[in-house]
């Protein structure tokens, strides 16, 4: 009974708090579900509706009253102008809006400080509400009793208007059958702006409402959109109910899991988020394999249907595996001294027709090898060219570059989006960090190791990632990234919390050398490991490896139906993309000679996956290029224009999804020669819409 | 229902089976759409499976192929029970598909399309994926698939600028560069033009005599001249199965394929599943005619 009595205004703080996460998820799921824009500016809505009624607020209804009508309407105005934004985009797919949304995210927020400060605003209820009520013997605040009353009302017209009035009907049929809506005379774009609008304003109001309990701040946007996702995820964007079962589970992690066990309730929240991504996409897999025939599965008979083929399936393993053979083993084992030959070599055999020379003319395989080379030699004269600061950016650039890389090979070419390279890239960091701390000072032994260590964690997390396909993998790294940042902040001893690390010993370039201290003697060791890093993924990804991945990444269904096992694949590569982003995180360590937690926090894994759009998805040369641009800009143009880093940012993700809708790399095809990537045509992969996610299949809003 | 050999005509003694199926039952939710087939082909038997839209002969395909997994039943592969084998591992052990939806890799040339689907059975598959010149021997095998299907001329063009009968013949060879035993044809002759067609019967019929293969088609056309034997499946049930002249003339296959067919037909021309609208005069004419 203690304990209970004990824990009993932190778990109806859950409730308040799951309230609020319901109102705001509800509307990324509606705008998910039935717009197909994954909203990475929604937590941005909710802040607009947070300062508003911030401002508002004057200790009276009227005041609360004046902040829910204008933060509402602010917030439905900018979830209008989103559908505008997004609409052109609808064709290229998920992650074109996801960029675009989180660009405008980092425009909004930056405005938002302009105007409001930087500083936590303070909100003034009601003073009806402003004091504390005595529930079964302990005082509570009376505005949170309010609060849930609100919101449950908010929902329940929510639910009401989706499922009993015509334009819910239009809204649920948009999220079904979008044609069809427009065969009956509704048109699907209105239904877009009208949801987006709907979308925002119902976190502008939660913004408004829920003010005094997620306060308008700096952190608010990135907080409540982390959250949303959560819940959205663990919802599963079938039912509402569903929705409101994972906000309020969540709300009690947050509250109640914190009073109850503080250190175990950050990996509570994106554990469990994982743990139901993997399930998920289980059972949900003989759904997707039999097409068109017969009506989507309940769920249990599903999930019934997969346990029992999972049982039968066990003893299977042993007589299969076997079949390992050919499996790519590591593809690291490459040596470099093949390197020129690749990058000159046209990629098909000219033994049966002499077509690729007819494409290729003459000094043609110069020609696609001439940005590398320029790229290098720039690279090598950087620090004859720039001052001590620059070239200490130009390395970290060169790590964020191989991070950008791995992204590439995993979003790129085996078709798996992700925001969760930031996790193996944390490992290498921390374990370089904590090897120079041992005494482990050698570069090679450093970098090696760290690639070790990611390449563990990633085959570790990689059975999680490869099972699912489109936004659900974005969805699931991010999980994985954000479970890595929760480790990263608790396991103090090895990662020094959120201080960070600092002061452990310089790296050395070879055996027997001295601690590397100069910018210029870092950015050097920088950049040889990275040309190595490089090369050696060039040559792997331009063998007929790099087949193996298009093939599945284009065809997978007839990879499988061929004999590939794909799953090995894509594990490998994941596996590999984990072992590069390792060793840019070691590269980073060294170069930076500090680490802190947001050098490996989601902002670096957007900045990863912008700068892989901003190559052309495909190009190695273009991811690089990318990190090199986002590098400049977030730290060299912004110096000259202080605090507006993120404002610079977020134009720079505008304007790539709407100036460069196939990267750099697009730029080039123009002419004959073809990107840096595996095929010219290789790079349109976005511009088609990516496979439907396992798990939820143009996710419904219905309850 | 019950296991039903398949005499064909030009196999005088009854070989082992290749493939047999006993009992095989998928449901989805309520709705079977395979509900206890059984099913036993020999070495080079040429089986057609037809029957209504939404009969289940994708899923009986789909079953077979194991991208699904049926609730009952068994499937059993030269005596090798392979109700539980993944897919890829059941294309090494012989078994090729082609797809109705098509499946064709895009971004990568015709040639490499065909380079792939033969790779895991190449005898030089090791170390293929690192080496560029064994990559080049595969080039060779492959070169002769798309000879057989006519679009050796394209070899070098992305798969993605292929028109619709094209891409289904780089589908149809993709299935064939696997060197099969059992070969899964759902419905090959889709979207294709009269002349497409006469050169799908010319490839289809000069495959090796050891191939057996099953073919779900609604051209009838095209499974009088392939098939000596036919099962017709609906609402998931095998309805007959026999020789092909039998059954085309069985009264109720009559009523349940064809009047299905081309009343429903217009109705549900989908894509893909555009059954007997077209050819139906002409078709029943030559039917009639072989049949009598």
């Amino acid at each position: 009974m203690d304990l209970l009595d004990a824990h009993l205004i932190p778990a109806v703080d859950g409730v308040a708090f799951g309230l609020l996460l319901f109102v705001v998820a509800a509307g990324l799921s509606l705008a998910f579900g039935t717009a197909g824009v994954l909203n990475l500016s929604h937590g941005t809505l909710y802040a607009i509706g947070a300062y508003t009624g911030a401002e508002l607020s004057d200790g009276t209804w009227g005041g609360l009253a004046l902040g829910l009508a204008a933060g509402t309407a602010a917030a439905c105005v900018a979830g209008a102008g989103l559908s505008a934004a997004t609409a052109p985009l609808a064709r290229r797919g998920h992650l074109a809006q996801a960029l675009l949304t989180f660009g405008l995210a980092l425009i909004g927020g930056d405005l938002l400080i302009q105007f409001f400060g930087a500083d936590e605003l303070p909100v003034r209820v009601p003073e009806a509400l402003d004091s504390s009520v005595t529930l079964l013997g302990h005082r509570y605040p009376a505005y949170r009793l309010c609060f849930i009353v609100m919101a449950v009302l908010l929902a329940a017209f929510g639910t009401w208007v989706l499922t009993r009035t015509r334009m819910g009907a239009a809204v649920r049929a948009a999220a079904d059958d979008p044609q069809m809506l427009a065969a009956t005379g509704h048109s699907p774009r209105a239904v877009h702006t009208g949801v987006l609008a709907a979308a925002g304003a119902l976190a502008g109001a939660a913004g408004v409402l829920g003010a005094p309990i997620i306060g308008p701040g700096p952190g608010t946007s990135e907080t409540v959109l982390m959250l949303s996702l959560v819940v959205v995820v663990l919802g599963g964007l079938r039912s509402l109910w569903a929705t409101f079962f994972a906000a309020v589970a969540v709300g009690e992690v947050q509250t109640l899991g914190v009073s109850v066990a503080p250190d175990l309730a950050p990996y509570l929240l994106f554990a469990a988020m994982a743990a139901v991504l993997v399930l998920r996409s289980r059972f949900a897999e003989p759904a997707t394999a039999h097409g068109p025939e017969g009506p989507a599965p309940d769920p249990v008979a599903r999930l019934r249907s997969h346990l029992a083929a999972r049982l039968r399936r066990r003893p299977r393993g042993a007589a299969g595996s076997g079949a390992a053979a050919e499996a790519p083993g590591a593809v690291e084992a490459r040596e470099a001294s093949e390197g020129d030959r690749i990058v000159i070599a046209p990629r098909t055999g000219r033994s049966l027709l002499p077509a690729w020379t007819g494409r290729l003319p003459g000094g043609a395989a110069w020609r696609q090898a001439a940005p590398l080379l320029v790229l290098l030699v720039v690279l090598i004269a950087l620090p004859a060219l720039l001052d001590a600061y620059s070239i200490s950016l130009a390395g970290s650039a060169l790590a964020l570059g191989l991070l950008a890389v791995s992204v590439t090979i995993l979003t790129g070419y085996a078709g798996l989006p992700t925001l969760g390279q930031t996790a193996p890239f944390a490992v290498g960091a921390y374990a370089t960090a904590n090897l120079a701390d041992a005494g482990w000072t050698v570069g090679p032994v450093q970098i090696v190791l760290s690639a070790l260590a990611a390449a563990v964690f990633s085959a570790v997390v990689g059975p999680a990632v490869i099972r699912a396909r489109g936004t659900t993998v974005l969805m699931i790294t991010l999980a994985i990234g954000e479970l890595t940042g929760a480790v990263v902040n608790q396991l103090k001893s090895v990662t020094g919390g959120a201080d960070g690390l600092v002061g452990f010993p310089a790296t050395r370039a070879l055996w027997g050398g001295e601690g590397m201290l100069e910018e210029s003697e870092l950015y050097n060791y920088a950049l040889v490991v990275a040309v190595v890093a490089v090369a050696v993924t060039l040559l792997v990804l331009r063998s007929p490896a790099g087949k193996l991945l298009t093939g599945t990444r284009g065809a997978e269904a007839r990879m499988r139906a061929s004999g590939h096992p794909v799953g090995r694949y894509l594990l490998v590569a994941h596996v590999c993309a984990g072992a590069l982003a390792g060793v840019g995180g070691s590269l980073m360590v060294t170069v930076q000679q500090y680490l802190s937690p947001a050098d490996v926090g989601f902002e670096i894994a957007a900045f990863a996956l912008l700068a892989v759009v901003i190559g052309g998805t495909t190009s190695v040369i273009g991811a690089l290029l990318g990190a090199g641009l986002i590098v400049a800009t977030r730290d060299w143009v912004a110096g000259s224009w202080p605090g507006h880093g993120p404002l610079l940012l977020g134009v720079l993700f505008v304007a790539t999804v709407y100036v460069l809708p196939r990267g750099l790399a697009g730029l080039r095809s123009g002419g004959s020669g073809g990107g840096s990537g595996p095929s010219r045509d290789a790079s349109r992969a976005e511009d088609q819409p990516p496979p439907a996610p396992l798990s939820a299949p143009a996710g419904k809003v219905s309850p | 229902m019950t296991p039903a050999p398949t005499p064909a005509a030009s196999a005088p003694e009854p070989a082992p089976p290749v493939l047999d199926l006993t009992r095989l039952t998928r449901r989805y939710g309520t709705l079977t759409a395979v509900d206890d087939v059984g099913l036993r082909l020999s070495a080079g038997a040429r089986h057609a499976v037809i029957g209504p839209n939404g009969a289940g002969k994708t899923t009986l395909l789909n079953l077979i192929a194991g991208t699904d997994r049926p609730d009952h039943g068994t499937i059993t592969l030269d005596g090798t029970d392979i109700t539980v084998t993944p897919t890829a591992r059941r294309s090494r052990l012989g078994i090729a598909r082609s797809f109705q939806q098509l499946s064709v890799i895009a971004d990568l040339s015709v040639l490499d399309n065909i380079v792939l689907a033969g790779w895991p059975h190449h005898p030089k598959r090791r170390g293929a994926w690192r080496s560029p010149s064994r990559y080049r021997l595969h080039t060779e095998s492959a070169g002769r698939h798309l000879e057989t299907v006519g679009l050796a001329d394209l070899a070098h063009r992305p798969a993605s600028t292929l028109s619709h009968g094209q891409r289904r013949m780089l589908d149809l060879a993709a299935a064939l560069a696997g060197n099969p035993r059992l070969l899964l044809l759902d419905e090959p002759a889709a979207g294709l033009t009269d002349g497409d067609i006469g050169r799908l019967l010319g490839i289809l019929g000069g495959l090796p005599a050891s191939v057996a293969v099953i073919l779900v088609e609604h051209h009838v056309e095209v499974v009088a001249q392939l098939a000596s034997s036919v099962t017709v499946l609906a609402a998931g049930k095998v309805l007959v199965t026999g020789p092909t002249q039998e059954v085309l003339a069985h009264p109720e296959v009559r009523d349940a394929y064809h009047g299905t067919g081309s009343t429903a037909g217009p109705g549900h021309a989908r894509g893909t599943g555009i059954p007997t609208v077209r050819p139906s005069a002409t078709e029943a004419a030559s039917v009639t005619e072989a049949r009598g």
